[in-house]
């Protein structure tokens, strides 16, 4: 029976886990890079009108694998299933508004920053809502276990939160008039904003200003030198910034991200 | 077990259990009393929509055939979604747990309707005569000469649905409703430790559904007092 049960717990083990290697080799022996992309939060993931994976981060992904010489294959992911995506290696990176955070640095590496992305609370217009203490036993809702989540959890006590899955209920759960008061990344804003005429959700609060990164699993040094290398030289040369503006309309902040990158 | 962590990467750690059972203890409690109201009204529902499709006329065996259709034919999540968000787009805003509670009662009503019009369809027209014969007014028969042997008898496949519908809860987490499905999503994002959080969420369902099985199998022993006394069923 004992040997029944090991033999079992190392077959499920097999399938969470790889073979300690240099994943940047893998990949160029594989000819493939699978890349974790959300494709439920537009304009960084999303699915178009041909229903083909577009917005910034999938760009982003596609230049990565174009630069690295090798093909994009897209891993769709939600939010809160972006780490487990990496960490059980379905994925080599994760290029989905993935924040920089301590947290998340003590399981995956980071790479520097290659976009800015700050964090508001957004209400329904005409909602007297502009400090923490106004959200007091108020309905707010985030997506569990982004920033957000983690933020309000410990700066909003008395707001009842609400969690949904992915942006896409959420923002569903705003223009239905399930609640009035979200917290989000302020570029959803207007999108969130599109789906009612009648519920149009304003920025009140900024919570905090996050530096996105692409995720990659620990102790990869040779993967992490050539991702940090490569973003440092398309913010530079502008192919990042020509991206994050298609799709956001704004500038990304490149001396600030160099800065904070090293 | 030591060989299997110096070759492989993953080491199991459940050291989060300490600080956040209570979290876990609380979503199965969720999940307990969202079935257990579901269970009750929709076995409700189905009966009475079972004996309509059985014995009513066409006004009423047509609307109620509709029904049942159109639920087993659409997945659960879109019934949770169109009884959460289209109510509320409509004005009618309903907490997430109600609204699940609606849902899962709704779902619970159509399958237990085909179930127990199956049921009820085994009893014999000589057994209704019978009871004519022996005076029983028409409620007397249809409680104890045709719902409960009918019950009995397919009793095993109401309870196989009960069980199904108490595992099939953990999608209503979509609409924020914090069960252990829920629970296990929000530990896992704090924790980041998934698949431990994820075997857990796994044996506590196990658990539920184990003593779920056990409580229908004590039910039946009250309800049907022919297999008490004579340890089988019709």
């Amino acid at each position: 029976m004992k040997t029944l049960f090991s033999t079992i717990l190392v077959a499920l083990l097999s399938l969470v886990t790889s073979a300690q290697a240099d994943t940047l080799d893998d990949i160029r022996k594989a000819g493939t890079v699978r890349i974790a992309i959300d494709t439920a939060i537009p304009p960084f993931g999303m699915t178009d009108d041909n229903m083909q994976p577009a917005g910034s981060d999938v760009d982003t992904a596609r230049l990565l694998a174009e630069d690295l010489g090798v093909k994009l294959e897209i891993v769709t992911t939600t939010g809160p299933t972006r780490i487990p995506t990496l960490q059980t290696n379905k994925a080599d990176l994760v290029v989905s508004t993935l924040s920089i955070t301590p947290d998340r640095a003590k399981v995956i590496d980071f790479s520097i920053p290659y976009a800015d992305h700050p964090s508001v609370v957004g209400a329904l217009k005409g909602l007297a809502i502009s400090s923490y203490a106004d959200l007091a036993g108020k309905k707010v809702a985030v997506v569990r276990g982004t920033t957000q989540d983690t933020d309000l959890t410990r700066e909003a006590k008395g707001a009842q939160l609400v969690r949904y899955e992915d942006d896409a209920t959420m923002a569903l759960a705003f223009a239905s008039g399930q609640v009035d008061i979200l917290a989000t990344a302020r570029s959803l804003l207007p999108a969130i904003s599109k789906k009612n005429p009648a519920r149009t959700a304003e920025s009140r609060i900024t919570m905090q200003t996050n530096y996105l990164a692409i995720g990659l699993r620990k102790n990869e040094p040779a993967l992490k030198a050539w991702v940090d290398n490569w973003v440092k030289t398309n913010l530079q040369n502008g192919k990042l910034g020509a991206i994050y503006k298609k799709w956001h309309g704004v500038d990304i902040p490149v001396d600030q991200l160099l800065k904070v990158g090293g | 077990m030591r060989a299997v962590q110096k070759t492989m990467s993953y080491t199991f750690d459940f050291s989060f259990l300490a600080e956040r059972w209570p979290d876990f203890v609380a979503g199965a409690w969720l999940t307990v009393q969202l079935t257990v109201v579901s269970i009750a009204l929709g076995l409700a529902v189905g009966t009475v929509c079972a004996l309509l499709r059985v014995y009513g006329n066409r006004w009423v065996r047509t609307p109620v055939g509709a029904y049942v259709e159109l639920i087993r034919n659409t997945p659960l999540l879109v019934q949770i979604f169109i009884v959460y968000f289209g109510l509320s787009s409509l004005g009618l805003k309903l907490s997430a747990e109600v609204s699940a509670v609606i849902a899962l009662v709704v779902n619970m009503g159509a399958y237990s309707t085909e179930i127990m019009r199956a049921g009820i369809q085994s009893i014999q027209r000589t057994q209704l005569e019978a009871a004519d014969c022996l005076g029983l007014t028409r409620l007397q028969t249809i409680v104890h000469v045709v719902l409960l042997p009918a019950m009995e008898r397919v009793y095993p496949a109401l309870t196989s649905q009960f069980v199904l519908l108490m595992l099939a809860s953990s999608i209503t987490s979509q609409i924020s409703t914090e069960e252990l499905t829920a629970t296990a999503n929000l530990v896992q994002s704090d924790t980041y430790r998934s698949f431990e959080v994820y075997i857990i969420v796994a044996v506590v369902y196990l658990a539920l559904s184990v003593l779920y099985r056990f409580a229908f199998w004590l039910i039946g022993l009250v309800l049907f007092a022919r297999k008490r006394k004579l340890g089988t069923a019709l």
